[in-house]
């Protein structure tokens, strides 16, 4: 049983990644236009949208690796898919703090029941029901399984949540993704940088966490 | 095969009526309740009424797929189902339609107290009413069945169905809600069909995916 930071390469890889999200937040704040009426809010794009991103990534994830655990049952697809439901209900819990952070100023409101925030919500509130079934689950090789089902279910629901709530309602309303297609190179480029820097740190931890998993597996099992 | 599992579940309700009536009562208790707390003008009722009969069918259907369950587990029963030479996925139908017989039953029981103690008028097209139960039914329990599978042997089983299930069928209510509202405004078909189709599309695929899936969710 090694530690995860006795591997000179992941103590590489940390420092790689501090330093990354350092620079970020440096770029953000200071080598970024102002956008005339948003100010200071619209900053908080460069983060909300990298943070959805990897989040909903991550739920990918665990619905192939659910899939891929209940065709082949090894071990490894199991804790690829606990570990990046971990990390993607981290982060989907933190698109949930930044959005309302940023719709307060610009919308006026805290909350509205909107498409993606509805779908996000429902989606946190599906995986708090898959970490309760893997806590109270029973029997261990059948609440791997039964987090594989859950996992994949929940994929399915996401585009049913999405149109249903996108029917009832309709007006429009001017979104960090959808606004984000639209800006100047100036925009586009810091925000690309910090997508990218996001998507390594989720590698990073999803790479870390893999590691606790199966040391904790290793350990119960011998 | 199909048939005698479905006829099964239904012989066994008929004689115990252990999932029916607790249904029903517990229905009648929550009307109650809603009819108590909001004690308004008939407008009001009749804005929210949609809304508070899929709430009550959605507590009532959490209620029987609970009990369905718990009678499965009872004697090991459903080991014993399992063990018999039937395909998995025909087991999860069976379950889907006896449990959505059963629930459409509850609900007919339930919707007449539930005009009366409301004080709402229905409008007179009233089987478009029983096309959307139906089709609202099938989503339910298929979604349902899934989740009750998942959280029949786990520890708190009572408490995981609720937190798994409200999520997951939130879009299919939704759609429910809205076409029951459509509907009782008495807007023409064509105005809402939308809603019909989304209901369906969410019936089609947990219903696929539960067929496929339940093999997986039932191995020992």
């Amino acid at each position: 049983m090694k530690l995860f930071f006795s591997n000179r390469i992941n103590i590489m890889a940390a420092f790689v990644v501090i330093t990354l999200m350092v620079f970020n937040i440096y770029n953000i704040i200071n080598n970024t236009p102002m956008v005339p009426n948003q100010f200071w809010a619209q900053k908080i794009f460069y983060f909300h949208v990298p943070i959805a991103w990897t989040g909903f990534l991550s739920y990918f994830i665990v619905m192939i690796a659910g899939v891929l655990y209940l065709i082949n049952k090894k071990n490894f697809w199991d804790h690829l898919g606990f570990a990046a439901a971990e990390i993607g209900t981290l982060f989907v819990l933190l698109v949930l703090i930044t959005g309302p952070i940023w719709a307060k100023p610009i919308w006026g409101t805290w909350w509205t029941w909107e498409p993606r925030l509805t779908t996000t919500l429902i989606l946190f509130l599906i995986y708090v029901g898959y970490f309760m079934l893997r806590a109270f689950g029973g029997h261990p090789e059948r609440t791997s399984r039964y987090a594989a089902v859950l996992g994949i279910i929940a994929f399915f629901d996401v585009p049913i949540i999405f149109y249903s709530v996108r029917f009832w309602e309709e007006r429009y309303q001017s979104h960090p993704q959808v606004e984000i297609t639209k800006q100047n190179p100036e925009i586009i480029i810091p925000f690309l940088i910090s997508l990218v820097i996001f998507t390594i740190l989720f590698i990073f931890m999803l790479k870390y966490r893999l590691h606790v998993l199966k040391v904790i597996f290793d350990r119960k099992n011998n | 095969m199909f048939y005698t599992l479905v006829r099964k579940d239904l012989l066994l309700e008929l004689r115990t009526k252990e999932i029916i009536i607790p249904m029903f009562a517990f229905g009648l208790a929550i009307i109650m309740i809603f009819a108590l707390s909001f004690n308004a003008s008939q407008e009001i009722n009749h804005a929210f009424s949609p809304g508070l009969l899929w709430i009550i069918i959605l507590f009532i259907s959490s209620l029987g797929l609970n009990r369905m369950f718990v009678l499965e587990k009872e004697f090991d029963a459903f080991t014993l189902t399992l063990a018999a030479p039937i395909d998995r996925g025909t087991i999860f139908v069976s379950k889907v339609i006896s449990g959505t017989i059963l629930l459409l039953i509850a609900e007919i029981m339930i919707i007449p107290p539930f005009i009366i103690f409301m004080n709402i008028a229905i409008p007179s097209d009233w089987h478009i009413m029983i096309l959307i139960l139906l089709i609202g039914d099938l989503g339910i329990m298929s979604i349902g069945t899934i989740v009750s599978g998942l959280s029949m042997r786990a520890k708190l089983s009572e408490m995981l169905l609720p937190i798994l299930f409200f999520p997951l069928v939130s879009p299919h209510i939704i759609a429910c809600v809205k076409a029951t509202n459509y509907w009782f405004k008495g807007l023409s078909f064509i105005n809402w069909q939308a809603w019909i189709y989304l209901m369906l599309s969410f019936v089609l695929v947990f219903f696929l995916l539960g067929f496929m899936i339940f093999e997986y969710i039932t191995e020992e």
